[in-house]
């Protein structure tokens, strides 16, 4: 099974339609990548949708990097799990 | 049943025109959420009529011009019916005057209800919009906004920003597969015209190709039409609803 880190920049090459390989944890998605604010809105729906969680769209404009966008994904899915137990 | 089983909500849905689309909705399926700024009863007896259609309504007290209730409205429709398909953005108010004798809070109050509270609505509603790759909006403007009328250069501002902002709009969120239209009624029998008096209201109808004032119902079916598959292809467009008045 693939780690997290791994799924979600294979998510974020789908979606910009580049290399996973060009994307590394500092990698400025809009800066050196051209990710748009639609983009970055696609970005976070196919997050959510895989994960099966909810991000508040107020966290958008901090999915700037992989790394940032691995953490607030792993935030979300802690508070997922705390729900459910 | 062309809306059957979508979520609508129609701002200042109790009186008028609202009240008419709101109806409209329900009729061909849609269950309704509706807001209104005062008149509780008028909105209790409009929810009412919307339930004996088989559909569910809710409506909601709402000032326009409040953006952070504005995005509550959007989040508890989302958590209390699982979706939203389509917004309808109605409220409005007038102030006339001429410009000369307008106070500053007269053309404040017409545009953050007017122009800011589509803003206000949309903006809360366009990502939900975005992740479902779907969405519907119409926004309803005035001819005003198009042509002028004296007395009314703070209500006119609000409607042609109206215009503006459906076509940039448009323009920005058809590739997610939502539509974005306006409609702008003319002279229409409601609440808004019923204080002018009947001489004044004879000759304005003299003016209008039709010769005669439009019906709620009329602006109703515009609406129905951009909200419904027939009009697929449509967006970014203002259908004038006004028995001819606008023609140059």
């Amino acid at each position: 099974m693939q780690d997290i880190d791994t799924e979600i920049r294979d998510l974020i090459a789908a979606i910009i339609e580049k290399e996973p390989e060009k994307i590394g944890p500092e990698t400025r998605f809009m800066e050196d990548l051209g990710v748009d604010s639609m983009m970055a809105l696609e970005i976070l729906a196919a997050i959510e949708k895989k994960y099966k969680i909810v991000i508040p769209e107020e966290k958008l404009p901090e999915l700037a990097t992989l790394s940032a966008t691995v953490k607030i994904a792993r935030e979300y899915l802690a508070g997922k799990k705390n729900e459910q137990s | 049943m062309i809306f059957k089983d979508k979520v609508a909500i129609v701002s200042g849905g109790s009186r008028g025109i609202g009240r008419e689309i709101v109806l409209m909705l329900a009729a061909n399926g849609a269950d309704v959420i509706f807001t209104y700024l005062a008149n509780k009863e008028a909105a209790e007896g409009l929810a009412r009529e919307v339930e004996k259609l088989g559909r569910k309504a809710c409506p909601a007290q709402l000032d326009s011009r409040d953006f952070n209730r504005s995005k509550e409205l959007i989040e508890k429709t989302k958590q209390d019916f699982g979706r939203l398909d389509v917004l309808v953005n109605n409220a409005g108010i007038t102030k006339d005057k001429a410009l000369m004798m307008m106070a500053k809070e007269d053309w404040s109050s017409v545009i953050d209800t007017n122009l800011t509270g589509t803003f206000n609505l949309t903006r809360n509603a366009i990502v939900t919009f975005l992740k479902q790759k779907s969405g519907n909006i119409v926004n309803i403007t005035s001819i005003t906004g198009m042509i002028g009328m004296a007395r009314q250069t703070n209500y006119a501002a609000s409607k042609a920003g109206i215009i503006g902002f459906t076509k940039a709009l448009a323009k920005e969120v058809a590739s997610y597969n939502i539509r974005v239209n306006a409609v702008a009624p003319g002279f229409i029998d409601t609440d808004m015209v019923s204080g002018l008096k009947e001489e004044y209201r004879k000759s304005l109808a003299q003016n209008i190709p039709l010769g005669r004032f439009g019906k709620t119902a009329e602006v109703a079916n515009a609406v129905k039409f951009l909200l419904g598959d027939e009009s697929a292809f449509i967006t970014g467009q203002v259908i004038v609803v006004d028995g001819g008045l606008s023609i140059r």
